[in-house]
């Protein structure tokens, strides 16, 4: 001990002392903040305006065609999240990815918030009154312009702004209205048609004990994914159903099957037709079909059939037991079976299969027959794009007009539709963000989001009466000078029909008016003003109606399928598949982050494009993942990263639809690659549909090689160790279990 | 020697602790501190108007939840509506061309809302929910509101512009918590209030 000063308890006593003191003076809590932030209040709001407290709205979601029922979030005037409405039948109060991404779209960083003007060559920012000025003067009543040289390219549509744009159309004297979906329904609605007299039944997956589905990814794309996702919950409860899957490419809804069989593209119908003469030799569904569909079948024994289809001749005799033993079943089919030259053969010989086992009116029926058909949903094609463009090439359209589509994303190149478009003198682009089309427009002006604007919606698929979706704008509009859609057609319209318009200001009285319409026909018995509100705060209106009937038309004409499949081209031996993602579709909302950070379910990859190719085949031509592949067809080449994929068929390769954009914003341009540009012309033959899943490629590789960005990590977790067996199909006697 | 120390530090702590606090502008106890050692007292806020808090709720005595809304029915307590200011201030003649005034009426006249300043301000990893608390203070147990929302906030009825006055942090609320009171007839000891950390860090 230090006899001068200080020694070692009375130094840990002082630096006690002081150590406190600094902590009770000094360090404080720096995340408690004071005078940092601002807190803005409300000017004058609405009275029930509190802030921190959420009001919901109801509305409809219109990422996709489904039209569910939804409701929004909204906080201190912002949509902050989507939810479904539990009043809609079509949503059942759920609602998909895609639909919590509209959130995205209403924030999206990339929002048109002017009015554009081609000036020079470049697009620029105008005013309304001289974007207005020049639609005057280019379509208006003084331009001259008549019906023919006249051609609006819509999306599908339904509801009260379909009905204005019709008669914007037919102001004009034009019957150019081209309705085109990418991916459309055109040759599913043909095959239904043919056989049913229905464009879309009814489908009873809940009544269900089988389901054997083609290729129909319902789960993840097509009529209503969230709808048929709840029915399909109902038909795996006890006792649980089992779903069989054959398609080329494992789908999401392929990964849920019980037994995923793949199958060379196009051959689908000859399966079907394999398993419907296995079924016929049992007696009670000998009389179901007329003589000639049976003489037809004979020929289709299961060694003729897995020949030309690939799939062993022993599963043919295993579905159709599988099928007779568990009644009622379901035989659906999808876009895989469809987009073939054959496709409405493909798809006549699959519901064949519902006709023999007595499916039809049982699991499969029909719709409610809407009693409003002018507000009914239109369907998009093919055709009518091919239509358009002949028009354009022709020079025979002076001005063209596109709302709800993006042809120049989505048109093969061998179309030549973007130099076709620049023939056109004057073209409108109706967008909320500038796409490949907008970008070669002439004028292009900034619509409402969904979340903006008022409307009405009516959908393909119905599943319980006929359900009108309403859509309020769920919060004000984010950027002053955008505009509704609905307000811009009314003040087109109204260049010609005036006198006949001019009780309605903007077009939210004119869809009031024509909704209050409807309030005899669902009995409601109060005011007007009480009908409109009560429809805008239950979102949805339910109208009783009949039960369509669905006739049950079979002959063997309709069931001309080829004898074999497709030859193999020496130059081009591979199947492209390009498949369709639940959250991309036909790629416009390939912009929201939400959706490219998204995992796909099958691969987990993000961000990016990919080829999926079968590990055997990847290994005889030593592609690993990772490898940039060339894929060409005779009409175009991607350059795409390999990803082995044991879920596909060895012959055919897949790279998915809806990346690859050149435009729509940060999140969308230059991502990936574009499988819609490289499709060859092959069509199907009863409806001129494009054949999308009938192009033939080449893969080659170039030497390059990247890291895929996917979620799962190394494909081979188990790194040599067996810690989950597992057996090659053909080893495991997978048909012991299903 | 080291005794002498002790006492000049000790007395430097007295000191200094009285030097190196700021002054209050208007009255008001400082809060306690916390058992985590936190600095309780927040800096003086400039405001873009110097509201005083004394004239509206000490002398007119108008309950703190006349303007402050939200704190008997949601997350925050709201700072008021401009429209509420001008409700009663558009008839109060005697005061309208004071310079504060002038000022709020500014702001009216181009609808253009005050930039306050959060001096209450919690991280955004947290968050607290003031229903609950002025549901069970206030309404159930009838305190009266200074003292309920004093708590917390100190005694505003005596400040002109709000400073806060108690730490406000983590530790802080949980020494509310923990105290043990009467919840009923049987039962002496409380809950300690959330026991799962989601309720406040959501």
């Amino acid at each position: 001990m230090s006899e001068s000063g200080i020694n070692r308890r009375d130094f840990l006593k002082v630096l006690g002392l002081g150590g406190s003191s600094l902590a009770l003076t000094g360090c404080g809590n720096t995340d408690i903040r004071s005078g940092d932030e601002l807190v803005m209040p409300n000017v004058h709001p609405e009275d029930f305006v509190v802030p921190g407290l959420s009001v919901f709205y109801a509305s409809t979601c219109t990422q996709c065609g489904s039209a569910c029922g939804v409701m929004g979030r909204v906080r201190e005037g912002r949509v902050l999240k989507m939810e479904g409405n539990p009043e809609s039948k079509i949503s059942g109060g759920k609602i998909c990815g895609l639909g919590q991404a509209a959130v995205q779209v209403q924030y999206n960083p990339d929002r048109l918030t002017q009015p554009m003007m081609k000036v020079g060559g470049s697009l620029q920012p105008v005013s309304w009154d001289k974007a207005m000025a020049l639609l005057e003067e280019k379509t208006g009543p003084k331009s001259g312009i008549n019906g023919e040289e006249f051609a609006f390219m819509t999306g599908a549509m339904s509801g009260h702004l379909k009905v204005l744009v019709e008669n914007y159309l037919e102001s004009l004297g034009s019957k150019n209205h081209y309705v085109y979906e990418a991916l459309s329904p055109a040759v599913s609605f043909a095959a239904y048609k043919q056989v049913y007299g229905v464009d879309m039944p009814r489908l009873h997956f809940d009544k269900a004990k089988l389901i054997v589905s083609f290729g129909s990814d319902f789960l993840g794309t097509g009529a209503s994914p969230v709808h048929f996702a709840a029915e399909y919950a109902k038909f795996r409860k006890a006792p649980r159903g089992t779903l069989i899957q054959i398609e080329p490419k494992m789908t999401m809804t392929g990964a849920n099957a019980d037994r995923w069989i793949p199958i060379i593209p196009g051959t689908e119908g000859v399966f079907a037709l394999g398993v419907a003469n296995q079924l016929l030799k049992h007696e009670e569904f000998a009389q179901s079909v007329p003589s000639d569909i049976v003489t037809l079948v004979a020929k289709y024994d299961p060694e003729t059939v897995s020949s030309i289809t690939g799939v062993r001749s022993e599963l043919v005799g295993h579905v159709a037991a599988l099928l007779w033993e568990k009644s009622p079943s379901l035989v659906i089919s999808g876009a895989s079976v469809e987009g073939h030259t054959h496709g409405v053969q493909n798809a006549v010989a699959i519901q064949l299969l519902n006709k023999i086992l007595g499916n039809v009116g049982k699991t499969l029926d029909g719709q409610a027959q809407s009693p409003f058909p002018q507000i009914a949903p239109n369907a998009g094609s093919f055709a009518a794009l091919k239509s358009v463009n002949d028009g354009m090439g022709s020079g025979k359209f002076k001005a063209v007009f596109i709302y709800g589509a993006n042809p120049v994303f989505t048109a093969p190149s061998f179309m030549g539709l973007r130099d076709n478009l620049r023939k056109v003198p004057f073209k409108v682009a109706f967008v909320n963000a500038v796409d490949e089309t907008a970008e070669e427009c002439d004028l292009v002006l900034p619509i409402y989001t969904a979340v903006e604007d008022f409307g009405s919606h009516v959908a393909w698929y119905q599943p319980e009466g006929v359900e009108i979706t309403m859509q309020q704008p769920l919060m004000e509009k984010l950027y002053s000078d955008t505009r509704s859609m609905g307000d811009i057609m009314l003040e087109l319209v109204k260049q010609r029909r005036a006198d006949e318009y001019k009780a309605w200001p903007d077009f939210l009285s004119y869809l009031k008016t024509a909704v209050v319409n409807i309030k005899s026909a669902v009995k409601y018995t109060d005011t007007d003003e009480h009908f409109w509100y009560d429809t805008l705060s239950h979102g949805v209106i339910h109208v009783d109606a009949p039960q369509q009937q669905i006739g049950s038309n079979f002959s063997s004409a309709m069931l001309n399928l080829p004898a074999t499949a497709d030859p193999q081209d020496p130059k081009f031996p591979f199947y492209l598949v390009p498949s369709e993602r639940h959250y991309f579709r036909d790629g416009r909302h390939a912009n929201c982050g939400w959706l490219q950070e998204s995992p796909d379910p099958l691969t987990t990859i993000v961000w990016d494009s990919w080829a999926e190719i079968h590990p055997k085949t990847a290994e005889s031509m030593g592609i690993k993942e990772g490898d940039y592949l060339e894929v060409s067809s005779q009409n175009g080449t991607l350059k795409v990263k390999a990803y082995l994929f044991p879920g596909i068929h060895p012959d055919a390769i897949s790279i998915p639809l809806g990346q690859g954009h050149e435009s729509l914003g940060r999140f969308a341009k230059g991502v990936g690659v574009n499988p819609f540009k490289i499709l060859n012309p092959v069509f199907e033959v009863n409806t001129g549909e494009l054949a999308m899943y009938g192009t033939r490629v080449s893969v080659k590789k170039t030497g390059e090689s990247e890291i895929v960005v996917k979620d799962e990590g190394p494909v081979s977790t188990q790194m040599g160790r067996k810690l989950v067996v597992t057996l090659p199909a053909d080893v495991a006697q997978l048909s012991k279990e299903i | 020697m080291i005794h002498r120390l002790l006492a000049v530090l000790s007395l430097a702590f007295f000191v200094g602790s009285a030097v190196s606090a700021e002054p209050f502008v208007q009255g008001g106890p400082i809060g306690s501190q916390t058992p985590d050692g936190y600095n309780a007292l927040g800096p003086v806020v400039q405001q873009p108007i110097e509201f005083p808090h004394y004239r509206h709720a000490r002398d007119m005595g108008i309950n703190c939840m006349y303007c402050h809304t939200g704190a008997r029915r949601g997350y925050v307590s709201v700072i008021p509506r401009i429209d509420k200011c001008i409700g009663c201030h558009q008839n109060i003649e005697s005061v309208r061309n004071k310079p504060r005034i002038k000022k709020l009426f500014e702001y009216w006249d181009k609808k253009e809302p005050i930039p306050w300043k959060k001096v209450n301000d919690l991280p955004d990893y947290v968050r607290f929910n003031h229903e609950r608390h002025i549901q069970r203070f206030y309404f159930r147990q009838n305190r009266p509101v200074r003292e309920v929302c004093g708590y917390c906030h100190g005694d505003v009825a005596n400040m002109t512009v709000d400073r806060r006055v108690k730490a406000l942090s983590m530790g802080w609320c949980i020494s509310c918590h923990q105290k043990d009171h009467k919840e009923s007839d049987t039962n002496m000891k409380t809950s300690h209030g959330p026991g799962e950390c989601w309720q406040c860090h959501k």
